[in-house]
């Protein structure tokens, strides 16, 4: 619990109404979509100001408190559950449009705006924020900012790091530091922000962030084709990158394709049953693509890789055919999946899943696993369902074993532990399958130089 | 059997269309199109009876740009056998595209003409109602089930208070209404046997029909945007507004 002289401290930072000690207020903000852990923070802040993170951030250094900062808790990691008595500093007030500039092509806003809003904003201006996933509509850009979120137009534009043209943070020690300062060329030494990207709130809290905008998307279309061997959809996606920019490449299980079409009563897109399916999307750049776009998928037929396939004839179409995609994550939540974020290079993938496939298969016949994942960039999400008949704890104790075995593999074909949800609690006993011990010894470092009092969501990444 | 549907080109339904900025017309210009979604739904429900064995031949109708023909292969694709694009640039009123399916009709003699209730575009519901006093047959509007008996259509449409059946001779026009059917995706490799169908091309005087407009529009403006909403601190401060300001209860 917090000393008395403490919380009138914050009170006098914040005001009383900005700190929180309820119990549902510590359940709501002490957890993400993570189910592992329970929530027990000592209270939550809520400031309004970048100043006032900066008087919480001192006043915590003084009293030797944990912080755990917050953004829309949408992350799949534990990188923003508080279980050990820190306060959480939520962001959630400082969500404003502070600066737009037109001749930029650029906005500062605050870290507690919800992505959703910023791509809203964007498109009011007829321009476009690309970094988006299905939970764009809860999560906030810090927060994308910290975890380095990805998403599914990662294939054209690249995870939320290409689009960071500078932020303003509160490190660990209490010190405001503008980062960058949405230059677009700045060779002056270390590039701090990128280090703040994808830290995970280890090195202190995202207050502000100036960000690039794309030109607005031209009318696209999307095509979902059924494959019959994993490996061939590689070669569909070879095939179609090769002479199309795509602007997503997915791909799904027949298994997953039957439990979203069963729990969200979408349509099936064919009739035709096969083992995956590939999901991609282009944007119309000339008039001729439909014609190349058809003749690609003609000449994947002809050589027996895809087997049926469908292209949206409206946009209504188009959102439909995503759906199918896109709600995977949120069916699955009722079995309680035990959920694999990896990446491989694409050239590895192939042969990378059948070698997950053998051992999943091999060693824990009794699991149900569902594959789906960002396959234009090498992440696959492998989902571990949970048979009725485990408890949480043993399903859960089983997996862990899984994951070592799986880490193993992805050590050998050199791949990550994470590829775009973050380490947080749940990954960081893996981490050193991807980095080296000099890595590790080295980020510790980088940590001790920006947060020396080890304050700044500790327990997190690494120990 | 043989059935003719209609199809129309419209603005995308996820489209936020916006008038010009002189405000003479809605501005089309670098606006997704695509089929009606209620033609789309016509259109599945004459696949579906090809498929099963009624119909022998199902032809696609259109009224409109050359664009249209885009509109037409996606019929095409989805199962029609064949189409007709009446082709013309001229703004369109319900009459007209009435008088020109009357002589698409005339030439090909349908047993059924499916065609959507209403376009999302000019949402006049009308033209189905004017092609059946031209033709002078049975319709049925916002059809939500069609079976067809032994020489007869039997459509259960959806009023007001509930569900109505009707009974109609043939040859007879029936429009959809939402819930009809959930039209299909177009395969691909149905798209490409589509690229191989017949899609005749006819102008209106080819077949004799003026299309002259009959009204004149005078302007295109946005709705008046709505004031956001308030919150009253308690049923007091509810009470005296309403009194007060919005002056609904005294």
């Amino acid at each position: 619990m917090l000393p008395q002289r403490v919380i009138e401290q914050l009170i006098d930072i914040v005001g009383e109404s900005r700190l929180l000690f309820e119990a549902d207020d510590l359940q709501r903000f002490g957890v993400d979509r993570t189910t592992l852990w329970q929530a027990a923070p000592c209270a939550v802040v809520l400031p309004g100001t970048v100043e006032e993170v900066q008087s919480i951030v001192r006043l915590a250094n003084q009293c030797n408190l944990a912080i755990v900062p917050s953004g829309g808790r949408t992350g799949l990691s534990g990188g923003a559950v508080a279980k050990d008595g820190e306060l959480v500093v939520a962001l959630d007030r400082i969500n404003q449009v502070i600066d737009f500039n037109p001749m930029d092509r650029s906005v500062t806003v605050g870290a507690g705006m919800i992505t959703g809003h910023l791509q809203q904003f964007a498109e009011e201006q007829g321009l476009f924020y690309p970094v988006d996933f299905a939970a764009s509509g809860s999560s906030q850009i810090g927060g994308n900012i910290a975890t380095n979120a990805g998403g599914i137009k990662v294939v054209k534009y690249g995870m939320t790091r290409n689009w960071v043209a500078g932020l303003k943070v509160v490190n660990g020690a209490g010190d405001i530091i503008e980062l960058n300062k949405g230059l677009a060329k700045n060779n002056t030494g270390y590039d701090l922000r990128h280090l703040f990207i994808g830290s995970e709130g280890t090195l202190g809290l995202i207050c502000e962030a100036t960000i690039q905008l794309a030109r607005a998307p031209l009318e696209s279309s999307v095509m979902v084709m059924g494959v019959e061997n994993f490996a061939e959809i590689v070669d569909v996606l070879t095939c179609f990158s090769r002479d199309l920019d795509l602007s997503a490449f997915e791909f799904f299980s027949q298994q997953a394709l039957d439990k979203v079409i069963s729990h969200r009563g979408h349509t099936e897109p064919f009739k035709t049953e096969t083992a995956f399916y590939a999901l991609l999307e282009f944007e119309h750049s000339s008039p001729d693509i439909l014609d190349k776009a058809m003749a690609l998928f003609e000449h994947c037929v002809d050589v027996g890789w895809v087997v049926d396939g469908v292209i949206s004839q409206s946009q209504s179409q188009a959102k439909n055919l995503w759906k199918l995609r896109e709600d995977i994550s949120g069916t699955l939540w009722q079995w309680q999946p035990y959920k694999n974020d990896i990446s491989v290079r694409i050239s590895r993938m192939a042969d990378f899943l059948e070698d997950v496939d053998q051992l999943v298969m091999e060693q824990y016949p009794d699991f149900e696993v569902i594959w789906y994942g960002h396959i234009g960039d090498g992440n696959l999400h492998l989902n571990i369902l949970k048979p009725e008949a485990f408890s949480v704890d043993q399903f859960h104790s089983k997996c862990v074993n899984v994951s070592e075995e799986i880490g193993q593999l992805l050590a050998k074909y050199e791949g990550s532990v994470s590829a775009e949800h973050g380490v947080g609690l749940l990954k960081k006993d893996y981490l050193h399958y991807s980095r080296s011990a000099v890595e590790m010894d080295m980020m510790r470092s980088i940590k001790r130089a920006f947060d020396p009092n080890y304050i700044m969501n500790p327990g997190k990444l690494f120990d | 059997m043989k059935i003719l549907v209609a199809v129309k080109r419209v603005v995308d339904y996820n489209v936020k269309v916006r008038p010009k900025s002189d405000g003479s017309d809605v501005d089309l210009a670098n606006v997704k199109m695509s089929i009606n979604p209620f033609c789309e739904i016509a259109v599945e429900e004459a696949v579906r009876l090809a498929e099963k064995g009624l119909a022998t031949e199902v032809v696609a109708v259109s009224v409109g740009p050359k664009q249209a023909q885009e509109q037409l292969r996606t019929a095409l694709a989805l199962g029609a056998d064949r189409a007709v694009l009446v082709e013309t640039d001229e703004s369109l009123e319900p009459l007209a595209i009435a008088k020109c399916l009357k002589a698409v009709c005339d030439a090909e003699s349908p047993d059924i003409i499916l065609m959507g209730k209403q376009a999302i575009d000019g949402d006049n519901n009308q033209t189905g109602q004017m092609l059946s006093a031209l033709l002078d047959c049975s319709q049925a509007t916002f059809a939500s089930e069609l079976t067809l008996d032994g020489g007869k259509a039997v459509v259960i449409r959806e009023v007001d208070g509930g569900l109505q059946t009707l009974e109609l001779s043939l040859p007879a026009i029936v429009t959809s209404d939402l819930r009809l059917n959930e039209p299909r995706y177009a395969s691909l490799p149905n798209i490409m046997k589509a690229k191989r169908k017949s899609l005749d091309v006819k102008t209106p005087d080819d077949l004799g029909v003026s299309i002259a407009p009959r009204v004149t529009l005078l302007g295109v403006e946005l709705p008046a945007e709505r004031q956001a909403g308030i919150k009253v601190d308690d049923v007091a401060m509810l009470v005296d507004k309403l009194k007060n300001e919005a002056k609904v209860i005294s």
